[in-house]
């Protein structure tokens, strides 16, 4: 199996701060200046791809998930981008359950974080019950099912959703799920865009009446009362930087928290921060930050600005707002651009010794009050060599320091899976994973 | 032309059961005339004041694109709804079978009514509208709309600098405006835009055999957005239809085209 040879000793679980082993798949070879010349979404030409190359860069994003796993993360996590060069992930339930399947046959106690299959993007929402409820089912009971709206070039152009509906799409595609997972009958749903006769979805998830539900956002007070209102998970992501918009994202979503009478439970908030680490300060710039500046250049930096918010996927109020700047600027729009040091110092990217990552990152999840941690560790071209190294030097000197943040305040992580399938049968389950991982008849 | 602008006044009606407050803008005398708007909304202009010297005109807004009304959308969820809410407006008004005129995105609406309603209205002037496809012709509605706004000159008119297509796409001197009327106008694409994406295709083509009003069809020979083997299309589908397509002239053809454009229009008109 992949990885075999390096196996870090995991580290101890019990303490608080879930960290997860976040991955994006992107292909490793892209050209050098392509985002001057194309888009990294939707019209991305596919020429530039050898096949070759393909295979490998998602079979890396595949080994360094089950590397992160074995390396003593709480969870791993994917998410979905089609027609994208940056995330070839068109359904990350694919990988997911690769995964899950690599991790019960070793009895990892790893959670399965899907952030997610877009809402507001699919047709077919009953897909997406299904598939989460097997994850839940493959993984014991450690699904956290991630319910994004879908960014706009994603649910407008490559699924093209009417922009205008992309919410409402999403709003009864969340119901419908939530209910096929939990109602014990068939039922008929007639819905403004789906219409079912009879919803008796097989299998159900182990947790119920749900998996943990997270939410990705860019913090809008619509989206953050929402969440809160439900009692979801918010996540936030690094990509505009935290030093520039994060106190002013954060600051809303406790504010609101208070407002709607929530208690400040640290778990209640994920924060996705792209960390890079090595032995030393200089040994980390020298070895990331090619690949740091390539991936966000070509990456992210690629997306014309205006699949962001294609007209009708935000209402005229944001909109308007967004014009005058009524927030701080972030790097999203800059990505083209950026410059190593603009990436580190905006902490769109946190490189250096481990001491170096560590105190930078116990220091905003406690400004903040961040109780799970989604860290992305490939980035771009990186190789795998490289990634394992980033992952295993993290699990080995950042994320003991992390865990235990919050245990003096005695929070409890109601976010987190809980793992009930783990128990009864749990030996039998991992005998047949690895039985049939290593051809024997199960 | 140099034709004064008329006094423009507004009217609110209910339709779709209550569910919609349509507001329609008003000027002129004479005979109705119903002008359906293209995908960025309502915006008067002089072939609106022309028409105005001997029409009524009224000129109904997408619902959604009035400003301070922005989830009237939702309470329109197809394009039949359109449609019928459309008819309803009509009787709501109290107009006898008028004239209308749709461009390009209200082309399509005023087509496709005058083809679900036949003795809706008495005529039907259509300026290079969508809603037809021919695999031959794609029309870049999803890559114009999706594309940076400095494109979209280049999409609508035969001479993107020109003043009169530079005046067409003007913001506000007043900058502290510029920033609501962007977010207006996006927001107005994108109520068009959901009866239109990604592909403006409802079936038109099988239906507009149904319409039995003289009609005319107005195109400009250098379309970027909506290629003129259009004006073939709708005209060999439409009995007894006139089309007439104008050199030097893109999508907007009363911006490139001014005179020409009315002097078709107005000849249809029984000018």
């Amino acid at each position: 199996m992949v990885g075999c040879e390096q196996t870090p000793s995991p580290v101890p679980k019990e303490a608080s701060v879930k960290v997860s082993m976040f991955e994006q798949v992107p292909y490793r070879y892209m050209p050098e200046g392509f985002e001057n010349h194309h888009s990294s979404v939707v019209t991305a030409p596919y020429g530039v791809v050898e096949p070759a190359r393909m295979t490998e860069s998602l079979f890396s994003a595949y080994a360094e998930l089950v590397h992160a796993a074995r390396a003593g993360f709480d969870g791993v996590c994917v998410t979905e981008h089609s027609q994208s060069s940056y995330d070839i992930s068109p359904n990350p339930t694919l990988l997911a359950s690769a995964v899950a399947c690599a991790a019960r046959a070793e009895n990892l106690d790893v959670a399965i974080c899907v952030l997610g299959r877009s809402l507001g993007k699919t047709r077919e929402p009953l897909k997406i019950a299904e598939e989460y409820a097997l994850l839940d089912c493959l993984s014991g009971g450690r699904l956290i099912a991630g319910f994004p709206v879908g960014l706009s070039y994603d649910a407008n152009l490559n699924a093209s959703i009417p922009a205008v509906e992309t919410r409402e799409r999403y709003r009864e595609h969340r119901e419908l799920i939530l209910r096929a997972w939990s109602e014990p009958d068939p039922f008929p749903w007639n819905g403004r865009f789906e219409k079912y006769g009879q919803v008796n979805i097989w299998p159900r998830p182990v947790q119920q009446p749900r998996p943990p539900v997270w939410i990705p956002g860019t913090g809008s007070p619509g989206t953050l009362r929402d969440i809160l209102a439900n009692d979801y998970e918010f996540v936030y992501l690094s990509w505009d930087g935290p030093k520039l918009t994060g106190r002013q994202v954060f600051d809303r979503y406790w504010a609101l928290a208070e407002e709607m009478g929530r208690d400040l439970n640290p778990y209640r908030l994920a924060f996705l921060q792209v960390v890079a680490v090595s032995e030393t300060d200089e040994r980390a710039e020298k070895e990331y930050a090619q690949h740091l500046q390539a991936h966000y250049r070509s990456g992210l930096g690629a997306i014309p600005g205006s699949a962001f918010a294609l007209p009708g996927y935000a209402e005229p109020a944001a909109i308007e707002a967004m014009l005058r700047g009524s927030g701080p600027e972030g790097m999203l729009g800059r990505m083209k651009t950026a410059t190593f040091k603009e990436i580190v110092d905006s902490q769109v990217a946190i490189v250096g010794s481990p001491a170096t990552v560590a105190d930078q990152i116990e220091a905003f999840v406690r400004e903040f009050r961040i109780g799970n941690l989604l860290v992305m560790l490939q980035n771009g071209s990186m190789p795998r060599d490289l990634t394992e190294k980033n992952i295993s030097l993290f699990a080995e000197q950042v994320l003991p320091r992390l865990r235990p943040i919050w245990d003096d305040e005695g929070w409890v992580n109601h976010w987190w899976p809980r793992g009930q399938g783990a128990g009864a049968g749990a030996g039998a389950v991992a005998e047949a994973v690895a039985g049939a991982a290593s051809g024997r008849e199960a | 032309m140099t034709t004064h602008a008329a006094a423009v006044r507004e009217e609110t009606v209910e339709v779709w059961d209550g569910r919609v407050k349509l507001r329609v803008k008003v000027a002129g005398d004479g005979p109705p005339l119903l002008f359906f708007h293209p995908l960025p909304g309502l915006a008067w202009q002089p072939l609106l004041d022309e028409i105005a010297q001997r029409h009524t005109v009224y000129a109904p807004e997408h619902p959604g694109t009035s400003p301070g009304d922005p989830r009237a959308i939702e309470q329109v969820q197809t394009f039949t709804e359109l449609l019928l809410s459309y008819e309803e407006a009509v009787r709501a008004l109290g107009l006898d079978r008028p004239v209308a005129i749709g461009q390009s995105f209200g082309g399509m609406v005023a087509a496709d009514l005058a083809a679900t309603f036949p003795s809706l209205f008495s005529g039907l002037v259509l300026l290079a509208p969508i809603g037809l496809w021919r695999d031959d012709a794609p029309i870049p509605l999803m890559e114009m709309v999706a594309g940076p706004p400095e494109d979209l000159p280049g999409y609508l008119f035969a001479h993107p600098d020109s003043a009169a297509a530079r005046a067409a796409m003007a913001l506000p001197e007043d900058p502290d405006l510029i920033p609501a009327a962007i977010a207006q106008q996006a927001w107005n694409t994108g109520c068009t835009t959901k009866f239109a994406w990604p592909i403006a295709d409802h079936g038109l083509g099988r239906r507009l055999h149904r319409i039995a009003v003289p009609t005319l069809v107005v195109w400009g020979r250098q379309d970027a957005l909506v290629p003129v083997a259009y004006a073939r299309e709708f005209g060999d589908r439409i009995a007894g239809s006139r089309v007439e397509v104008l050199d030097d002239c893109g999508h907007a053809v009363q911006v490139d085209q001014p005179a020409r454009t009315w002097a078709v229009i107005s000849e249809f008109l029984g000018g």
